[in-house]
């Protein structure tokens, strides 16, 4: 890969007798979101603030933009723009005077109207971050990340503790600063938004990378195939229901059928005839593909959040 | 520019945060006012009893002429209810005198020895004292005169402009040193523990800033507000309680700067051992309020036990206030306060440099 703006090479961190992060080697592209995904004290947020120059490497080494981090950290950090998990800002600053200090750290003007207007801040320009929402705040944060014009952001769960809809809005300018061309760094320990905004995604799991993908490949790897839930007005055979084409099992609880299938085009007109030529009626049928919720328990036999 | 714009937005933080503005200008005014109302040095006032049952005219004016006594508080009353004040302990002394004290200057005979009787507090001896001390000359004057005999001495008293030192003059320099200490002891504790546990520091770290850049702009506008600070404050004592500057502006200021930086040492030092933000008032006021108290802010160290005025005098408050009041209120010059800039410059490096050792902008590497 020619187009790799970051490679991280057998990058470690112990503490003592911990290890945080255990020798993890990866690409990022230019250009691309890259998730990073795993439960919480998987090491992904002190794999990040390595990749930031906040944290000392143990060993291994962070190339970022042809650039080592250990060695010229400064010119790292005015090239990369940072979200912090849980940030804060200055009190008794206005959010117009807040993105200006922090452009004042890189040493640059910055048009503070224009970047809160880029996050839907425009009207909290005078307001302190006091007075902002949960999600306000994150959006503030994006804001402070962009002022240097960074190369490659860092998102650290830029969406932990927010509602859904907060969520949706944060996922939206995400997209918006990706379109721009900016690569985009970002841990999570949810899957459906890794699935949303990543190109790439890199498993983390007791400070180990266990899988990097495509969503789409990571997916694949997770073998059951789709399953398919509906509900019948009277009993049905499922010996005859395992037997057609594309259905991997079956099996029925009262007057719910749910079936395993890997080629679901293919099951769901068999079934369909099946229950035709059976006289009976299916409702309320649903079918869910696999999630990386399934990947990660087959891969590490847990689930994600526990 | 960077460490321009840092000061600049620090000062607007600054100047918005009440609780810093509270013990930068605030506290001093209000310690100034109850302290300046109560003035200490008032004179003192001595309560005398007079009894005279039917005084004649002459003894009347006699009487009169005590009254216009200005540390006398003149009771009248019998003789039975001043004794019972006295006891009381509301009088200092109660004078009983005859009704023909006076003699009559129309009648020609010869004048006859009359008798005043004084009942003196003994638990105000030093009251009762002034008090028949005041009483005899009073009454030897009047003998002379009486007597119609040449004055032989004469004492003119003439006034000369001194520079008036009153308990307020002494009060002022030593609350602007005490309200230096407060603010850039609490202002930089405070701050920065905060900023600390909210991840401030950290996200700081994340940009190219170099740390030092972020605490010399916090430093600078610290020592700023120590100016204006000093300057407002002397200004109210000029304005409201006519105190007198009279040393010079400038060594003031400098003095102030460097009485700034000692405690700004401090500040850091308390917030790089302060885990959280509630430990700094715990950790600060051990700190500083025994040197509030104990510095001469308030009143001279020379009416303390002789080891705590020793141990005081190596305090870093002490030689600010007094070299400050030295400078303010006497007008001394820098050579006069020598000793005790030399006692601030060790306490700023001893300070600093302890500062250097707990302060922590970065987390410890491991």
């Amino acid at each position: 890969m020619t187009d790799a703006i970051i490679k991280v090479t057998d990058l470690k961190k112990v503490y003592g007798e911990f290890t945080a992060v255990d020798g993890v080697t990866f690409e990022v592209r230019q250009g691309e979101t890259f998730g990073i995904l795993g439960p919480n004290g998987a090491g992904k947020t002190t794999t990040m603030e390595m990749m930031e120059g906040l944290k000392m490497m143990s060993s291994g080494s962070v190339i970022l933009d042809g650039k080592s981090v250990a060695k010229h950290v400064r010119e790292v950090k005015s090239i990369i723009g940072v979200q912090l998990q849980a940030s804060s800002f200055f009190d008794y600053l206005s959010l117009k005077e807040l993105v200006e200090t922090f452009g004042a750290l890189y040493g640059q003007k910055v048009d503070a109207m224009e970047l809160l207007r880029e996050v839907q801040l425009e009207e909290k320009a005078k307001s302190q971050v006091k007075e902002l929402s949960g999600g306000q705040k994150q959006r503030l944060s994006i804001a402070v990340a962009l002022v240097n014009k960074p190369k490659v952001v860092f998102l650290d769960e830029p969406t932990t503790g927010l509602d859904p809809q907060a969520r949706r809005n944060l996922w939206d300018l995400i997209g918006i600063i990706k379109k721009r061309g900016v690569t985009i760094v970002i841990t999570t320990h949810y899957m459906e938004e890794a699935e949303v905004l990543c190109d790439r995604i890199a498993i983390m799991d007791h400070a180990k990378i266990i899988a990097l993908d495509t969503p789409l490949n990571l997916l694949k790897l997770a073998d059951g195939g789709a399953t398919i839930e509906f509900h019948i007005n009277k009993p049905i055979d499922v010996a005859g229901l395992k037997g057609l084409p594309g259905v991997d099992d079956a099996k029925s609880e009262d007057h719910v059928v749910f079936l395993k299938s890997k080629v679901p085009a293919l099951a769901l007109p068999a079934v369909f005839t099946f229950a035709q030529q059976a006289g009976v009626t299916i409702q309320n049928l649903q079918m869910q593909q696999p999630t990386l919720e399934d990947v990660f328990l087959k891969l590490t036999g847990r689930r994600l959040r526990e | 520019m960077t460490t321009r714009i840092l000061t600049v937005s620090t000062l607007k933080m600054f100047v918005r945060n009440k609780q810093s503005l509270f013990f930068t200008l605030f506290m001093p005014f209000i310690f100034i006012g109850i302290f300046g109302l109560i003035g200490f040095d008032k004179p003192q006032v001595i309560d005398v009893g007079v009894v005279a049952q039917a005084p004649s005219a002459m003894t009347q004016t006699f009487i009169d002429a005590l009254g216009k006594i200005s540390v006398f508080k003149i009771h009248r009353g019998t003789a039975a209810t001043e004794k019972a004040a006295l006891q009381k302990g509301d009088r200092d002394a109660v004078f009983i005198l005859p009704n023909d004290l006076m003699p009559n200057p129309t009648t020609t005979s010869a004048p006859v020895t009359q008798t005043v009787t004084v009942l003196q507090n003994i638990a105000r001896a030093q009251q009762a004292q002034t008090a028949i001390t005041i009483l005899n000359q009073l009454l030897d004057k009047t003998t002379l005169q009486a007597a119609q005999a040449p004055t032989l001495f004469n004492v003119d008293i003439q006034s000369v402009n001194a520079k008036s030192v009153k308990y307020i003059d002494f009060l002022v320099p030593g609350i602007v040193a005490m309200s230096v200490m407060q603010m850039a002891v609490f202002s930089v504790a405070f701050v920065f523990t905060d900023y600390k546990e909210k991840g401030i520091l950290k996200r700081l770290l994340a940009t190219p800033m170099k740390p030092q850049q972020f605490v010399a702009a916090q430093v600078m506008t610290r020592l700023l507000v120590a100016i204006v600070q000093t300057f407002i404050l002397l200004l109210f004592g000029m304005l409201i309680f006519h105190t007198h500057v009279y040393g010079s502006w400038l060594l003031i200021f400098l003095l102030v700067l460097l009485g700034a930086l000692m405690f700004l040492g401090l500040g850091f030092t308390i917030s790089g051992i302060a885990k959280t933000v509630d430990a700094v008032p715990a950790i600060a006021n051990i700190v500083v309020f025994p040197m509030m108290f104990l510095s001469g802010i308030f009143f001279p160290t020379s009416s303390m036990p002789a080891w705590l005025q020793k141990i005081v005098t190596y305090l870093p408050l002490q030689p600010f206030a007094t070299a400050l009041r030295n400078v303010v209120a006497n007008g001394d010059g820098f050579m006069a306060i020598r000793t005790n800039l030399l006692w601030m410059t060790g306490w700023a490096i001893v300070l600093i440099t302890l500062a250097v050792f707990t302060f922590r902008f970065e987390e410890k590497r491991v």
